[in-house]
């Protein structure tokens, strides 16, 4: 198991990724016409007193010096788009602003060296081409560039984690309602009440008020946070109709003793991974096995739980198809309440599969309703 | 009729018996919480329909039904399931019977009277979507009865003549079943070692050189020493090193 820096492996593109597709064409008109607006801005800032040439000429000429370093520049990120990816948000802001400006600079110096061929052709008409003049030329194109570069930059990433937030919303309310509560789950608990109403009524009845307890807990907003507290009562509805069912099959070991009860957690993380962990590591076994369920703090102050469940036996159920949308799901809704900071991690260790659940302890009043009083 | 209910859930177990029991005409005949036991049971209960849970631990319901329409008279067989979105499609396809849990009377009474026995062609088109693709048992037919031998006790399957031997504890058992097939369905614990033997790589003992710098393998519970062929050496090795 990795240190705190182990992010959860998604599938979802790298964050550093944000910048738009250069090689598709929407792209390249956004190009276009930031490159446009900047020689529109440089040639408005030029126009006026002291300054014989017309707008239009000067605006065609700077348009022209703008489109030739803005293309270049689509076409040098499109290349670089797949470095980007490997690295971190930082570093690929600073490869692309490196890249930008060297564009810029090159291209600088091209358009001086065309210039002193061919007066005038993309410089303003200037007679003294001296190396101060050239110095200043290039410095002042770097520093524009730089700026735009700059601005364009955060622009695209502001952009781009404002959709990530938004498709991750969606996502998590989507794969909430599937989650939640299995199918499987649901009509295995309908026909072991069917069987109690006639062998006991009094476990039947108390089966179908855990069963309307969770799936109340159930129909909460997908971003609720509810107290640790409540948290395991629901994982315990839950674990005492799978009781029903499985009987001594199932044991869950509860190691949770000195926890803070009032830490907030999105409600519904704890129950979809003791189903899984029945599911995928109970079930599959003649003989059942036990499920622990342990909590501690971390060093740094953070919260860990963990819920833990044996392999099933043999090749054959290993290769049950796995439902990760639980996992998935869980792992959304930590991002989306604590950033980096909530961290989801799972796999097979010692024989065993281990879900960690760690996130920082922020203290929520108790919630009303949910079946515990 | 004798109805024998196969479940490895104790309250699904006891609903089937009561609704059974309401019914007149059908009697039960046993109770069984997994697909071994559910074999035992309809052989010597004499059973005549089995309602067979899908999703058991072990052995599964379908592999059960399989085993038991090897049987000189074969029960007809009604699976039974809470939910299983994939397997009910290959039920339909198949033309097999099923109920869905909770199982109401009326359809229970129903399929009861049509029950008809899932022939092998029936039960074969079941498993390529099934999760469990290979068998956990061997059946073995002794004159009537129906023995199972667990996959896992297995040391090696070795052709003899026109069956195949299969070694397991101090038992040898013949079976009437290709070796081709055998190494296909088994790919992941057997491995070929000559051209009419697999052995189970969690039974391999001990591996050494002989003087001819041909392999030797010695499998657990046997003292006989089986030769690799050099054809087979390469991918012998391969295995025993990633198993």
């Amino acid at each position: 198991m990795g240190g705190h820096g182990d992010s959860p492996k998604a599938a979802e593109r790298p964050e550093s990724l944000f910048l738009p597709d250069f090689c598709a064409a929407g792209a390249v008109l956004a190009v276009v016409l930031i490159s446009e607006l900047v020689a529109v801005v440089l040639t408005l800032a030029r126009a006026g007193i002291g300054y014989e040439v017309p707008f239009w000429v000067d605006l065609a000429r700077n348009s022209l010096f703008m489109l030739w370093i803005g293309l270049s520049s689509a076409a040098v990120l499109c290349y670089g788009k797949r470095r980007f990816a490997r690295l971190s948000v930082g570093h690929a802001a600073a490869l692309a602003l490196v890249m930008l400006v060297t564009v810029t600079a090159v291209i600088s110096e091209i358009a001086w060296w065309i210039n002193s061929y061919w007066d005038s052709l993309l410089l303003p008409p200037d007679d003294d081409t001296s190396v101060s003049n050239h110095v200043i030329y290039l410095s002042r194109n770097i520093l524009i560039a730089l700026i735009v570069s700059i601005g364009a930059l955060r622009y695209f990433y502001v952009s781009d984690q404002w959709r990530r937030n938004v498709e991750l919303e969606a996502a998590a309310r989507v794969n909430a309602l599937q989650a939640r509560i299995r199918p499987h789950f649901l009509f295995n608990s309908m026909n072991t009440i069917a069987s109690l109403t006639r062998s006991d009524p009094v476990l039947a009845e108390e089966a179908v008020e855990d069963l309307a307890d969770l799936f109340r807990a159930s129909l909460m907003d997908s971003d609720h946070l509810v107290t640790l507290k409540e948290e395991f009562e629901i994982a315990r509805l839950y674990q005492r109709i799978e009781q029903l069912r499985l009987d001594d099959r199932l044991v869950v070991d509860w190691r949770v003793a000195g926890l803070p009860l009032k830490a907030a957690i999105p409600s519904l993380s704890l129950q979809p991974l003791l189903e899984n962990a029945i599911y995928h590591g109970i079930e599959p076994r003649p003989d059942g096995g036990t499920v622990i369920v342990e909590g501690r703090i971390l060093d740094d102050g953070r919260l860990e739980l963990a819920i833990e469940n044996p392999l099933p036996d043999g090749e054959a159920e290993a290769r049950r198809q796995g439902n990760r949308i639980a996992l998935v799901n869980i792992q959304e809704r930590f991002r989306l309440a604590w950033g980096g900071r909530g961290e989801v991690e799972f796999g097979p260790s010692d024989g065993r599969y281990r879900v960690c659940l760690r996130f920082p302890v922020t203290e929520r009043r108790s919630a009303v309703g949910i079946g515990a009083s | 009729m004798k109805v024998l209910i196969v479940d490895d859930e104790a309250p699904a177990r006891q609903r089937l018996a009561d609704l059974v029991g309401d019914l007149d005409g059908y009697e039960v005949a046993g109770l069984a919480g997994n697909g071994v036991e559910g074999i035992e049971l309809a052989e010597e209960s004499g059973a005549e329909i089995v309602l067979m849970d899908i999703r058991m631990p072990g052995m599964d319901g379908i592999e059960a039904a399989r085993h038991l329409a090897s049987l000189e008279a074969p029960p007809a067989v009604i699976f039974t399931t809470a939910y299983d979105a994939y397997a009910l499609e290959a039920f339909d396809t198949a033309a097999v019977g099923y109920m869905l849990k909770p199982v109401r009377r009326r359809r229970l009474a129903e399929a009861l009277e049509r029950a008809g026995r899932p022939t092998r062609a029936q039960l074969a088109q079941l498993t390529p979507e099934s999760p469990v693709r290979t068998r956990s048992h061997l059946a073995v037919r002794a004159g009537e009865h129906l023995s199972l031998i667990p996959l896992a006790d297995i040391r090696c399957f070795c052709a003899d003549q026109k069956y195949i031997a299969v070694h397991h504890g101090v038992d040898i058992d013949l079976i009437d079943e290709s070796l081709k097939a055998l190494e296909e369905e088994f790919e992941e614990q057997f491995v070929r070692i000559h051209r009419g033997a697999l052995v189970a790589l969690a039974h391999v003992d001990s591996v050494r050189k002989d003087e001819k710098g041909q392999l030797r393998v010695r499998l657990r519970g046997s003292d006989e020493e089986l030769t690799v062929s050099r054809r087979h050496t390469a991918r012998f090795r391969q295995r025993l090193r990633s198993g």
